[in-house]
């Protein structure tokens, strides 16, 4: 049988199976029983992305069925088995939402079945700066367990994201291997249709970031092959319907590596026979191009970003340190390069083979550093990265920044023989890695003696961190001279442009303007360009011919306008991957503010997914914008359309979250206190009648302004 | 996305059009008005029956008159007359070859000529048995020199370059007494063959017919190719540009047209100069284009991305542009007309070889003794013509596409390697085509050469089939006049994938190739034998069994018919779009078209509806892949 055959009868089986399950649906549920995914505005993504139409109903998706049908030529041309392939995908996610049918939970973790939105939107920054290199799926069931580990850790060491689907997930779950999403090992699903969840990770992000049209499958299919760096591990045996899952994959741009040698056909860099399963790590990275950042720091534990989401429970914990209980801190300095010696770590005070087990302590740990183009703005640039580096160690787990942090050493790590010391090397490592343009020697000292710990931390820490504060404070859009573009995410999302200011971080909530400016001086033609502000056309907009002339040159002339302060009149883009989006709410003159990891209902009548959807791919939609957190209490906040007495409503948390400042900057813009407490969350209404009645009770502010459209 | 689009065979017509009318004003002649003027052509030629190899003719074949004076039928003539004509077609390329071996022997280190691939020539050595450790590559260059020059004459054995050749091929050629043995040899047996007296079997002369094929192809094309890239560098991937909008208004433009690169390399490297540069722009010109028409034209952009004029046909638009300051012809597919169309304008026709020597034209003999001092003398007289131009003549369409060529069998290898997987490939081979081929993702691939010919409406057969080819993810290797329409549409332009099929679309996307590969000169199709030979070794199959049909829709010349005698030879299926003067026999005609596949598993079909004869081929080529159940 020839290889398109293959394909063909694949896609025949899983087309008979799609029908019949849903002719039974429909006699068991009727015809307008409702059907979706949850928490996605995509529903059903696939099918959706491919064919531009929605799907809601039993009815509709019996419809839909006729549309694939119509997909599954069969001539003996490539194209029609790529749409054979993808014929075969969106019947495998019609299978699959057919278990979500009637409320039902077809997956319970460790998991996952379908991915939210949020997830996708996640995974941008990560996937951009190639923290997460990659994204394999691996599919069927390894020779034997050993394999099995043995490959998804060999992913996990190099950040990349790992789908499991079939067998090899009880392979994992028998080795008693950790998984979740936080450790980016992501089991899917034991049918072979669960693969749907990632491929609708993968289309939904060329709709999300790059403002991809549904239906438009041509450029969705450009869009994940030159930007998605998927592929696929596939074991043997491969039946017809895997080849036809493996054709869709490969339309999609995805290459499937597989030790299958019986009735298969390589095709180059898209179907690859390795029989040596231990190859297929290598095999598969240099198939879709994957270059793996190596780094190598000296210490008995692994050291990768897969580990950063890693959890230390207390009762693996051999000792932890814990600012907000006793003195630490965690501080860059910069000295000259005659004070120190590049490479040297100091231990000050007891190691951690000296500390009782599951006992807290102090730490302090100061990171000299000494370069020609070092400036102090750089210093907490790269401070902030130290929760990320420390975090990367296998075994050891860092949160908070500054005097208020925290690590936790697990007793695996300890066992292994990580101490003290080892810390001073992955900072060490990674500074002069990531900024070697700016650092020239760098030299760690680590306090662990709890006097000494008390000294750095309030008489060198807490007066640095104050100057800094000072710094920040006058740091206004006014006071600096240029602002920054960031372009990071345009590997994404190729005509999205962020425009950097003091008192507007981008939207992802990763780039101050300190960390675009540290970026720009490290890497001058990089994605931080400076932009200039010498020709302003409405200060109150915030409008810059400059900025206007950057935008379009850096959207390769996608954007003529942006304005910094305004959501209605050229409202800045979003790349997708913003921390919350805020959207009109014309009831009451205000904006409703949402943020990624709420879940639940807004006074819009939409959810986050479905807010977010309005925009993103670097589209302007007036009345919505993608923005970080740290931006709501900005006195920069829509400053065009009022400020922040716009607020009308934010989830509990997040209001919670940023109350402090945003209480602080309403006061100092109108004198109001307690601001917060006058803004709505999903306690008090999701419904915009009951809104309204919530905001006149308490006088909001918004009430009295001008309707903004 | 932008879209991508090709230039219409309408707007090239237009653009000679409007040439045309500039023709008119000065009084030239074209080319369009003497094919009125020959229409209809002499039946009796046309179907292959007019001899005249005696004086006791002519005589011509009738149902009133079967047999000529000597008692010769229709079949003896029409054989006769078609192994002429592959001689002819042999003897051209073959001498063009024997050209470059001289050349080769000419090389010094600094010199004019140098060698400028020398592990090229230490594996051409190797395979022939030459010693080369510790040999000085010139001493080498001479000595393989000697060797390649005694492949015209040698008193026995057979060519050196069939064992290049899979063992398959070589039996057949064994098996079927069409070995070819001393290049001039095989002519000079065709001539004989031919004279009064002899030969009148269809089945000798068509067998002598693919054995002179053979000595072409595998002979002294081979030897043209080969020790041309070993002179003038292997033709590696490199951007160019195609058709009459490559001229320069403000520039001094020389045209080098013909198809042996000796003195065209020698005009590039000289105009390239800043001597010559400045000489320019002491007439009022800013400087100096080279472009280039016909093979000529090919040869330069394969290894130095010299931009191409124009295909055979478009030789007189050159200098109906009246900004063409020098024509520089070498040798073949010169038109005549070209002495009397320069004469109308500003242009100096100048001639360079013996071979090809025209009235009206400036005759300024090159040899490689004195090349670079000729060179010179051309370039000058070209700068110097510049302030002679008739600015009111003066046209240039602005009408171009951008062409990526340069890939020699060497270069289509190195981009396969790059489409391979350390972890489970080896590079250097053809398989990574192979399995693109196996798996269906290609359905085949067609060798598009030959010429242009007034008989088809120039260009369209070419593009349009191509256009349909690939539309059906089948891979188009390209040479000559047809590779240059390929040029000039944007066939070449990497853009083009759009225009193809899923499955040549993701070829050209991941292998970073345009779906038309350019490779060469109509002498370089030798390098596609080389490469159905390399398919044919690295797959385990006959080369006849492989997908690949070699097609020449708008052939013209006698080279034409001896390179689709030895592309049939070699086992390729080759596909004609004009009728050789074959008709008048049904014998050899059978013998052609179905025949001789008993003898070397290929054979011609000819179909003058171009539409038709895309289908055919399309159909042969699924035809193979189901007898190997791919």
């Amino acid at each position: 049988m020839t290889l398109f055959d293959r394909v063909f009868s694949g896609n025949d089986a899983v087309y008979g199976l799609t029908e019949g399950a849903i002719n039974d649906a429909i006699s068991k549920y009727g015809e307008d029983k409702a059907v979706s995914f949850p928490d996605t505005a995509y529903s059903l993504p696939c099918y959706y992305s491919v064919t531009g139409t929605k799907v809601t109903t039993l009815k509709e998706l019996k419809d839909a069925l006729g549309v694939v049908k119509s997909l599954m030529t069969r001539d003996h041309q490539l194209n029609d088995a790529f749409m054979s392939g993808v014929a075969t995908a969106l019947c495998a996610e019609f299978i699959e939402v057919l278990k979500y049918i009637d409320g039902q939970v077809p997956y319970e973790l460790p998991i996952y079945g379908h991915l939210a939105d949020a997830v996708i939107r996640e995974l941008g920054v990560p996937l951009v700066t190639g923290d997460i290199p990659g994204v394999a799926v691996i599919l069927g069931s390894a020779p034997s367990v050993e394999d099995a580990v043995a490959l998804v850790k060999s992913y996990q060491a190099q950040g990349i994201l790992v789908t499991l689907v079939g067998g090899v997930i009880d392979q994992v779950m028998e080795a008693g291997m950790n998984t979740g999403a936080n450790v980016r090992v992501i089991p899917l699903g034991k049918d072979v249709t669960a693969v749907i969840h990632v491929v609708s990770v993968a289309l939904r992000a060329a709709l999300i970031f790059g403002n991809v049209k549904p239906g438009d499958a041509a450029t969705l299919m450009d869009y994940t092959m030159k930007r998605v760096p998927a592929f696929v591990n596939a074991f043997k045996p491969l039946d017809d319907v895997i080849v036809a899952c493996g054709a869709g994959a490969i339309a999609l741009g995805f290459p499937v590596i597989t030790n299958e040698t019986e009735n298969i056909f390589r095709v180059p860099k898209s179907l690859i026979v390795q029989e040596d399963v231990s190859k297929f790590n290598a095999t598969s990275l240099e198939a879709r191009d994957i270059k793996i950042k190596i780094t190598n720091v000296d210490i008995p534990v692994a050291f990768a970003s897969a580990f950063e989401g890693e959890i230390i429970r207390r009762k693996d914990m051999q000792v932890e340190f814990d600012g907000s209980r006793v003195d630490c801190a965690e501080l860059v300095h910069t000295v000259d390069a005659s004070e120190i010696e590049d490479h040297k770590i100091t231990l000050i005070g007891p190691d951690l083979d000296e500390m009782a087990d599951g006992s807290k302590n102090s730490i302090a740990y100061v990171v000299k550093v000494a370069g020609k183009k070092m400036q102090p703005d750089f210093e907490p640039v790269i401070e902030r990265k130290f929760h990320n580096y420390i975090n990367c160690i296998e075994g050891v787990y860092h949160t908070g920044q500054r005097d208020m942090q925290r690590i936790r050493v697990s007793h695996a790590a300890f066992n292994a023989g990580f101490r003290a010391k080892h810390i001073g090397e992955v900072l060490y490592t990674q500074v002069k890695n990531e900024f070697d343009a700016v650092v020239d020697k760098c030299e760690v000292v680590i306090y662990t003696d709890p006097a000494e710990c008390t000294r750095i931390r309030h008489e060198v820490a807490i007066p640095i961190f104050n100057k800094r504060d000072d710094r920040l404070a006058n740091l206004t859009d006014e006071s600096v001279e240029v602002y920054y573009s960031c372009i990071l995410c345009q590997a994404f999302s190729p005509s999205h442009v962020c425009v950097v200011t003091p008192e507007r971080l981008g939207l992802c909530g990763a780039v101050s303007w300190l960390d675009a400016k540290a970026t720009n001086e490290l890497d001058p033609t990089g994605p931080c360009q400076v932009i200039t502000k010498e020709r302003p056309i409405d200060e109150n907009l915030g409008s810059y011919e400059d900025v206007d002339e950057a935008v379009k040159k850096f959207s390769q002339g996608a954007l003529e306008h942006v304005t910094l302060y305004s959501i209605m009149q050229d409202p800045m883009t979003s790349c997708g991957c913003f921390e919350c989006i805020c959207g009109i709410e014309p009831f009451s003159n205000g904006v409703v503010i949402a943020n990624r990891e709420y879940a639940g209902m807004t006074p819009l009548g939409m959810t986050f997914p479905e807010m977010a959807s309005m925009t993103g791919g670097g589209v302007q939609t007036p009345g919505f914008m993608g923005h970080g957190k740290h931006f709501i209490a900005s006195k920069k906040f829509m400053k065009a359309e009022g400020g922040v007495e716009r607020i009308v409503w934010m989830p509990k948390e997040l209001k919670e979250t940023v109350a402090e400042r945003l209480n602080k900057t309403a006061k100092d813009l109108y004198g109001i206190d307690n601001f917060t407490d006058m803004i709505g969350d999903e306690t008090i209404a999701t419904d915009p009648e009951e809104l309204v009645g919530f905001l006149t009770e308490k006088g909001h502010p918004a009430l009295g302004l001008d309707p903004m459209m | 996305m932008s879209e991508f689009t090709l230039t219409t065979v309408e707007e090239f017509e237009a653009a000679t059009n409007r040439l045309l009318e500039t023709g008119a004003k000065v009084g030239a002649d074209s080319w369009q008005m003497r094919v009125k003027n020959q229409t209809p052509h002499c039946k009796f030629g046309e179907n292959g029956v007019c001899c005249r190899i005696c004086s006791m003719g002519p005589c011509r074949i009738t149902p009133k008159a079967p047999r000529g004076i000597c008692g010769c039928d229709a079949h003896g003539i029409v054989g006769r007359n078609f192994l002429r004509f592959v001689a002819g077609g042999a003897a051209t390329h073959s001498d063009h070859g024997r050209e470059i071996c001289n050349t080769l022997g000419h090389t010094e280190a600094g010199g004019t000529y140098q060698v400028k691939d020398p592990a090229k020539l230490i594996r051409i050595a190797k395979e022939w048995g030459v010693e080369t450790e510790g040999k000085d590559i010139y001493d080498l260059a001479h000595e393989m020199s000697e060797i390649a020059l005694s492949e015209y004459g040698k008193n026995h054995g057979i060519s050196r370059w069939l064992s290049r050749a899979p063992e398959h091929t070589r039996e057949i050629w064994h098996r079927e007494g069409i070995e070819p043995r001393a290049i001039d040899r095989e002519v000079s047996c065709a001539m004989h063959m031919t004279h009064m007296g002899n030969s009148c079997k269809p089945e000798a002369l068509i067998r002598q017919s693919l054995r002179n094929g053979l000595s072409d192809g595998w002979g002294g094309s081979m030897c043209g190719t080969e020790f041309s890239d070993v002179l003038f560098g292997t033709p590696k991937e490199i951007q160019t540009e195609a058709n009459l909008g490559v001229m320069v208004e403000e520039n001094v433009n020389i045209v080098v047209h013909g198809h042996d690169p000796s003195l065209s390399e020698i005009i590039c490297d000289l105009a390239d100069s800043k001597e010559m540069q400045d000489y320019a722009k002491t007439f009022g010109a800013k400087g100096i284009t080279v472009s280039g028409v016909c093979c000529t034209s090919n040869e330069v952009a394969m290894r130095r991305g010299i931009p191409m004029a124009g295909n055979f046909l478009q030789q007189e638009n050159v200098v109906l542009t009246g900004a063409c300051e020098a024509i520089v012809v070498d040798v073949q597919c010169i038109f005549p007309a070209l002495g009397p169309l320069s004469k109308c304008f500003h242009t100096k026709f100048i001639t360079t070889s013996p071979i090809c020597q025209m009235p009206d034209s400036e005759f300024i003999e090159f040899d490689t003794g004195s090349a670079a001092e000729k060179a010179k003398k051309i370039v000058m007289l070209a700068c110097e013509n510049f302030q002679n131009r008739k600015k009111e003549l003066v046209y240039i369409p602005q009408m171009k596409h951008k062409a990526w060529v340069g890939y020699s069998v060497e270069e289509i290898v190195h981009k396969l390697d790059g489409v391979t997987n350390s972890q489970v490939d080896t590079t250097g081979s053809t398989r990574p085509l192979l399995e693109c081929v196996t798996s269906g993702v290609l359905r085949g691939a067609v060798a598009m050469v030959g010429c242009n010919n007034p008989k088809v409406r120039p260009d369209t057969a070419h593009i349009e089939m191509m256009k349909k080819l690939i539309a059906k993810d089948i891979i188009i290797i390209a040479s000559g006049c047809s590779a240059q329409a390929a040029a000039k549409a944007g066939l070449m332009d990497k853009a083009a994938k759009d225009l193809c099929g899923a499955g040549l679309k993701r070829v050209c996307e991941l292998a970073d190739i345009p779906p038309v590969l350019h490779m060469g000169s109509c002498v370089d199709i030798s390098r596609m034998m080389i490469l159905a030979a390399e398919l044919s070794k690295d797959s385990g199959l006959a080369i006849s069994q492989l997908p690949v049909v070699g097609c020449a829709p708008e052939w013209m010349s006698e080279k034409a018919v001896s390179i689709g005698n030895y592309v049939v030879a070699t086992g390729l299926d080759t596909f004609l779009g004009v009728v050789p003067y074959c008709a008048g026999s049904d014998q050899v005609a059978g013998l052609l078209t179905d025949g001789i596949r008993d003898w070397v598993e290929a054979a011609y079909t000819v179909e003058t509806d171009i539409d038709k004869l895309c289908e055919l081929m399309i159909e042969r080529i699924e035809q193979k892949r189901a007898a190997l159940g791919i």
